[in-house]
């Protein structure tokens, strides 16, 4: 395509897509005005129904929980094609040399780079699991939380390096994390269906408003989907960092 | 809308141009975090803590990360062969 096509192409789209474009803008409503009613059904409903005070947590595991079901196998069936793709010709073997390039050398992390990361693991962990415990109540969950917590593990990476990252980060424990949680959310939802109830219909009492651990049913599945995610987005960032790492002939 | 809406959405519109004009890809990565965090912030402002809870830890964290280990990928390759 040459430049000239290409600006062809440029104004002779804007010319046809601009009209449309300033009917819609023109069309939109106004500004923080929200003409749906479910978000404010929800407000004003979900507290006494469901003794929680975080109204996302409540329509992502409770209203909503079946869609939630399937956003988790989505992100398992999406980790998993990233896993057998990048893992296809290249092994496992957790005793592997990052790769260096040919005439540059590789400089140690800093002294203060390692003493900010060790600092800031721990602390970024507890934050997460703080995120994750407090689902119900603040804002964040199951998702955030798993994320956080996957996060603060690739500080091991930046501050000691690939082979205590390699040492530490067992795959075999990710793989169970993730599946094993996604196997407990679909569990978690057929046990109301056993006492004659629907698919994860919230049967347990959901205790007091704003407190911890109110929402029971809720709490479960927020648990089972921050360990799906936290060792799912650990999974993802271990495979891609194995992409940095040396060739083997035996592999 | 507030001055802090409207210097927020500034900073979004800011920083998503500095993407698509920033031709180097590492500093394209970096150019999406800083997008992210920018959209973190109006998300915030907004009063959407969940949403920028997820934008935050995705957006700035974990997708820059992905593309810098893929350019380091790529970079080892070249230099290999």
């Amino acid at each position: 395509m040459s430049v000239r096509f290409r600006l062809l192409l440029l104004i002779a789209s804007t010319i046809i897509l601009l009209p449309a474009v300033v009917v819609l803008a023109l069309g939109m409503p106004a500004f923080g005005a929200h003409p749906l009613p479910y978000g404010d059904a929800i407000n004003r409903d979900a507290p006494g129904q469901r003794h929680i005070s975080n109204m996302v947590s409540a329509v992502n595991f409770d209203y909503r929980g079946f869609d939630t079901m399937g956003e988790e196998f989505m992100l398992v069936t999406a980790v998993t094609g990233a896993v057998m793709l990048l893992r296809g010709t290249r092994g496992e073997s957790p005793g592997a040399e990052p790769e260096e390039v040919p005439g540059r050398s590789v400089q140690p992390a800093g002294e203060a780079i390692v003493l900010i990361c060790r600092l800031m693991l721990p602390v970024s962990l507890l934050f997460g699991i703080y995120v994750v415990l407090h689902a119900t109540a603040t804002p964040g969950g199951g998702f955030q939380g798993g994320v956080i917590i996957a996060s603060a593990v690739l500080l091991l990476y930046l501050g000691d390096g690939y082979r205590v990252w390699r040492s530490i980060v067992r795959s075999r424990l990710l793989h169970l994390c993730e599946g094993g949680a996604a196997a407990a959310f679909v569990l978690t939802g057929l046990v109301p269906m056993l006492l004659g109830h629907a698919f994860l219909e919230n049967i347990l009492p959901t205790g007091q408003f704003r407190d911890m651990l109110a929402g029971w049913l809720m709490q479960i599945e927020n648990l089972a989907v921050a360990f799906a995610v936290a060792g799912g987005f650990a999974m993802l960032f271990l495979e891609f960092l194995e992409e940095t790492r040396a060739p083997k002939g035996e592999e | 809308m507030t001055l802090l809406l409207a210097a927020l959405f500034v900073l979004v519109a800011a920083t998503g141009t500095g993407v698509v004009l920033s031709r180097d890809p590492v500093r394209q990565v970096m150019a999406i975090a800083a997008h992210g965090l920018g959209l973190t912030l109006l998300f915030l402002a907004l009063q959407a803590p969940d949403v920028a809870f997820s934008e935050l830890t995705v957006g700035t964290a974990a997708v820059p990360l992905l593309f810098l280990v893929v350019l380091a990928s790529i970079r080892n390759d070249r230099k290999g062969q």
